[in-house]
């Protein structure tokens, strides 16, 4: 990685023993839009705010959850070019392990494969951490799961967990709320209700993104209808 | 700093490096292994409404029948399929690596994905082997663009067909095609025709046999047909069984040996428990 002249990492120790590159990389990751997500008894929601720089931005043009497999989604907070370069290579890895065992990768190797990159780029030549913190969502033969990996390279199963501005509050609120037995439509209803706490503004279909997965396996972006219609029941 | 010359890495192909020394064998004698084929009568055609995919069920290796129900249709999307005559490893492999591309292409497009674009994926990628990769290919799907058929060869040309055949059995299957085939056939009509071209292999050629496999793709969805029609059922078992009375094989010699207890029994004390 990185040209001869810069085989050194840029990320290097402070006096008090912390990376403080990766540091400021989480502090790009506070500055971002909030997500969430939520794991279900029977399913996991993620939820992103979508605002965008100014009115004149097509709002169909602009996706920020993406499909890793037909049963793996991510949202992100952060950079979104970084998210970008990140979820292209998990997609990629995702077809090798398919193409070696013949079978859908489970969704903790995935994470732990997309990890293992982010962790790459705090210790190669020439090269920064990456400015996002993902929520990577699915449904394999373990169940609904959700993880959050940060530009450090760690990475964590919760229950329900917020990324980005404002999110002591979500956590706090989402802590109140959450419920071992929860559904999968309680949890999309606490996702709205989360995201709707710090909004500013008038929220919409147009400026959230919801995905979610069931048991069926088939992970989806809710249309700008659905997410209205959500909205509305929760109102 | 000193110059050094950078190996780079090979970018793809194939490396016939090896090629001169497997001549030089092969001229001193040294049998070259035998591949498994799919001998193989591959059809495919266009009906009123989408493609209808067939294939055999036979697998060889040199003389010798090594599968008797294989499956010659792969998967390459939710809306394509091809069915693939040749050496079986090239066949599967091709297939699995361009239908893991066309996932990947249908994330990077959020489009579903067109059959011309998994046509130019497995010519390129055939191409470029020059023919080493032995996969001949007859791809067809319903797109967006409507349906579509399509013949691969193994150095890379493709045909664009209403109806083709591949494979060793693909004179006997055209000759069916060409007498029965007409425009616009409904999807019974066209998996009739398939079925008998399909047929006319499995009895006509040696390298194909035993059942008959279909994939009818329309816009609607894809439905895999697996052994569709069973020609050559085994029905030369006997319902009672055979028994063989003593007598039919002529005894040389007998020997009777006893067989020695190995194993010695010691009384000891139980292990003592912490």
């Amino acid at each position: 990685m990185g040209d001869s002249q810069y085989s050194f990492s840029l990320t290097t120790f402070s006096p008090s023993g912390k990376l403080v590159q990766i540091e400021y990389a989480l502090t790009a990751v506070g500055a971002g839009q909030t997500s969430l997500g939520i794991k279900a008894s029977n399913g996991v929601v993620i939820a992103t705010e979508k605002k965008l720089p100014s009115i004149l931005v097509d709002e169909n043009s602009v996706h920020k959850i993406q499909l890793i497999t037909p049963n793996i989604g991510v949202a992100y907070s952060g950079m979104g070019p970084d998210s970008r370069v990140l979820v292209r290579k998990s997609r990629k890895q995702a077809q090798q392990y398919k193409r070696l065992y013949h079978e859908p990768i489970p969704l903790s190797q995935l994470v732990r494969e997309t990890a293992a990159v982010m962790q790459e780029f705090t210790q190669s030549g020439g090269v920064r951490p990456f400015g996002v913190s993902l929520l990577v969502a699915g449904f394999d033969d373990n169940g609904p799961q959700l993880y959050q990996v940060d530009p450090s390279g760690s990475y964590f199963s919760w229950k329900a967990s917020a990324i980005g501005k404002n999110v002591s509050n979500a956590k706090t609120f989402l802590e109140k709320r959450y419920t071992d037995d929860m559904e999968l439509e309680d949890a999309i209803h606490t996702a709205i209700l989360t995201l709707k706490e710090g909004f500013e503004g008038q929220i919409s279909g147009k400026n959230i993104e919801i995905g979610i997965v069931d048991a069926s396996r088939k992970f989806r972006v809710l249309t700008p209808a659905e997410v209205d219609d959500y909205l509305a029941e929760v109102e | 700093m000193t110059k050094t010359t950078i190996d780079l890495p090979p970018k793809g192909g194939f490396s016939f490096d090896l090629c001169r020394r497997n001549a030089f064998l092969e001229s001193q004698g040294t049998k070259m292994p035998k591949f498994r084929k799919t001998g193989t009568t591959i059809v495919g055609l266009i009906f009123k409404d989408g493609v209808i995919l067939g294939a055999d069920t036979r697998a060889t290796e040199g003389e010798i029948v090594c599968d008797k129900n294989c499956e010659k249709i792969h998967y390459l999307a939710p809306n394509i399929s091809c069915c693939g005559a040749g050496t079986a490893a090239d066949t599967e492999n091709v297939t699995d690596m361009v239908s893991s591309q066309l996932e990947l292409h249908r994330y990077a497009t959020g489009r579903d994905s067109r059959v011309v674009t998994a046509l130019t994926m497995l010519k390129s990628h055939l191409f470029g082997y020059q023919g080493a990769v032995s996969a001949a290919l007859v791809l067809g799907g319903v797109d967006v663009t409507g349906p579509h058929l399509h013949a691969v060869y193994p150095h890379g040309s493709t045909d664009t067909l209403p109806f083709a055949t591949m494979g060793s059995g693909s004179l006997a299957a055209m000759a069916m095609f060409e007498s029965r085939f007409k425009e616009g056939m409904t999807r019974e009509e066209g998996i009739e025709v398939v079925c008998a071209a399909i047929c006319a292999g499995i009895f006509n050629d040696l390298g194909s046999g035993s059942n008959v496999d279909l994939c009818v793709i329309t816009k609607g969805g894809k439905e895999y047909l697996r052994n569709y029609q069973q020609p050559n059922p085994r029905s030369y078992t006997h319902s009672k069984g055979y028994h063989f009375t003593s007598g039919h094989t002529a005894i040389l010699s007998s020997k009777i040996r006893a067989l020695r207890n190995q194993v010695r029994v010691v009384e000891g004390d139980a292990m003592e428990e912490e």
